[in-house]
């Protein structure tokens, strides 16, 4: 199946959904002022041809929940709106239903078969034919949960051995650390990669209360590395690892590389596997009594 | 016009990173930065744009601006002091972006004594830009890829070396005693595109209601990226930080850091209201300080075109894609006023 049947396949179905009422808003992609990919809100039925479906649209749609869960009103089906997810992203979906930040009929899952996205996207001029290293090694292609599905499914076999890791964890612990302090020195605080990541809902970050009370506002390499370990300790469990992170990170901090560490230290511990299942994380719930913490 | 070969380039560069603390662009973890320096071969000078400004030079993104020490009830003010520095292959939209913060910080009274210090032992040393980048727009603020009017000495390259531009006094004690050449050619003029001119900053509170901002702000992220790489953008939040707490003797700085209007508490006033409660909103006084507030207060735009927050942000809000639909919704409206269309917003 083509792209192209894809792209027509799901502006069909917003258009169908716009038409009806069913939503108020379809949240997918379109192209951006440059060539690249972007993520579009359509409204209204006259903007549905601007959606796209390609290897560009790397962006985790779901993050954008956060903004518009508490406009949900009473008239539930005037009020949902449509997003376009790929098997990535709608794991975050199985992230935020569990931890009761949306509510399933409030949304209609477009789901997209994904075969990869490829470097650069998002970004003017940079699209690479190459495909992103979380791409290369990610067998899923049917997203966890779906309304409509778009695309034929199929069943590549990918096992991550996650190579990336074994270089850093075979590193005496002085000489990690070093490394990572050198890639924190250059965060600029800027918090994209918070403010992009679909498991970073809180209200107020406690990285960046005004008391200051776990956090200094300094920009130091301290601040910067309390708040990145941080970070990543809050989603461990939680991260579903679409590395849109490491994508929108200014100044290029590995930061997939701590989420990836995590998550397979979960696996190991828990067999747990972030967004497979609209369950809790391990580390949010409490051992049932003669429950035993895993070897 | 004088000039100066590459190797003298190199062995004066060298001299002035051992004689103060140079700065200029070098690979951090390939990274372009303007960074200090301790040796000339650490300079890159074939490049396009440091990937941030030079505003940290004179702007760090934080910074004590007062030490406090309380000895018993005998309470001691320091503020920091600031050696000199040299800014070498700063790019004219980064001079001007230094320009625009001086007219902020120290054109008028009262000046900003700590910005004031820091600025003044500064020199800035120029490097043209042979030509502007798909994203550079600095012409269509005023600027030129080879203006020399923000610096202290402007660098043009030319064959086998570099066209030498004296701007000012403190351009001319540095480079007076290197005994250099007479130019024989002019150097080449720089390529240039043509770049989407702004609406007169007086229409633009015709579009401050419109539907726009919304809509425009619904795939922001609200990070603070674009501000933090702008060369013009100088918010600040100031916070006292105890460092040494005890019953005879305590510490304290009073830091000054880096804020942004897009982030989500940036307006938030004592009792929790934020003013600026919508997305929207936040975006907007983005676009209005820029090209409303600014240039009504100085008289000069509040962006110099240097591109980093097209280049940079991750969901593509473009600059230059917000002045085009201004003028254009700007423009309807005024053969327009009644049209239908005005309801809903200029993308609709």
């Amino acid at each position: 199946m083509t792209e192209f049947t894809l792209q027509d396949q799901i502006r069909d179905r917003a258009k169908q959904l716009l038409a009806s009422e069913q939503v108020k808003c379809v949240i997918g992609y379109e192209h951006g002022s440059r060539g690249q990919v972007r993520p579009a809100f359509i409204h209204q039925i006259n903007d549905v041809d601007s959606l796209v479906w390609n290897q560009g649209c790397t962006h985790n749609l779901v993050t954008y929940l956060r903004d518009i869960k508490g406009t949900f009103g009473s008239d539930e089906h005037l009020q949902r709106v449509a997003i376009i997810v790929k098997p990535c992203d709608s794991r975050a979906l199985n992230v935020l239903l569990a931890e009761k930040q949306i509510e399933r009929e409030h949304i209609y899952v477009i789901g997209v078969v994904c075969t990869g996205i490829v470097e650069g996207a998002g970004y003017a001029g940079q699209s690479s034919d190459k495909l992103q290293t979380r791409c290369v090694r990610c067998s899923d292609r049917v997203p966890v949960i779906y309304d409509l599905l778009v695309g034929e499914p199929t069943h590549p076999e990918i096992t991550d051995d996650y190579v990336d890791l074994t270089e850093l964890e075979a590193m005496p612990p002085a000489e990690r650390a070093a490394f990572w302090l050198k890639q924190y020195e250059r965060c600029i605080l800027c918090y994209a990669c918070r403010q992009v990541c679909p498991g970073c809902y809180c209200s107020t970050c406690m990285f960046e209360r005004d008391d200051s009370l776990w956090v200094g506002i300094a920009a130091g390499v301290k601040e910067k590395e309390a708040f990145h370990l941080g970070r990543a300790y809050h989603l461990a469990a939680r991260c579903i690892g679409c590395d849109e992170c490491e994508r929108v990170c200014p100044m290029e901090l590995p930061l997939s590389l701590l989420n990836h560490k995590l998550a397979k230290e979960v696996q190991r511990l828990f067999h747990y596997c972030a967004g497979d299942e609209p369950s809790q994380s391990p580390l949010a719930t409490m051992l049932a009594e003669g429950e035993e913490f895993p070897a | 016009m004088k000039y100066i070969s590459r190797e003298a380039l190199q062995t004066w560069l060298d001299r002035l990173a051992n004689d103060v603390t140079l700065i200029a662009p070098r690979l951090v973890d390939d990274i372009l930065l303007y960074q200090s320096v301790s040796s000339a071969r650490e300079i890159v000078l074939d490049y396009t744009r440091p990937k941030m400004s030079a505003k940290e030079v004179v702007l760090p993104s934080s910074e004590p601006i007062l030490f406090v020490e309380k000895r018993g009830q005998e309470v001691s003010l320091t503020e920091p002091s600031s050696g000199a520095q040299i800014i070498f292959g700063l790019r004219p939209c980064d001079a001007h972006g230094i320009a625009v913060l001086d007219t902020v910080f120290v054109g008028q009274e009262p000046i900003d004594l700590n910005y004031a210090r820091r600025r003044e032992a500064i020199t800035l040393i120029g490097l043209s830009c042979p030509q502007m980048r798909e994203d550079c727009f600095c012409t269509s603020m005023g600027g030129m890829p080879n203006d020399p009017t923000h610096f202290d000495v402007l660098l043009t390259e030319v064959e086998d070396g570099y066209a030498v531009n004296t701007v000012t006094d403190k351009g001319r004690t540095l480079v007076d005693h290197l005994n250099l050449e007479e130019i024989k050619g002019e150097p080449a003029e720089p390529i240039i595109n043509e770049t989407e001119s702004v609406l007169a900053q007086e229409h633009w509170p015709d579009l401050f209601a419109d539907h726009y901002w919304d809509l425009l702000a619904e795939r922001c992220l609200e990070c603070r990226m674009c501000a933090y790489l702008c060369p013009v953008c100088r918010c600040f939040d100031v916070q006292d930080q105890v460092t040494q707490q005890g019953i005879s003797y305590s510490k304290y700085d009073r830091l000054r850091c880096w804020d942004s209007c897009t982030g989500t508490n940036y307006r938030v006033v004592a009792g929790g209201h934020n003013p600026r409660a919508t997305k929207g909103q936040r975006l907007r006084n983005r676009f209005f300080c820029k090209f409303h507030y600014f240039p009504v207060e100085y008289d000069h735009s509040g962006c110099v075109g240097c591109g980093r927050c097209i280049e940079a942000c991750p969901v593509n809000i473009d600059i230059v894609e917000v002045m085009r639909d201004i003028s254009r919704a700007f423009n309807a409206s005024q053969i327009s006023n009644a049209s239908p269309d005005a309801e809903k917003g200029v993308t609709a």
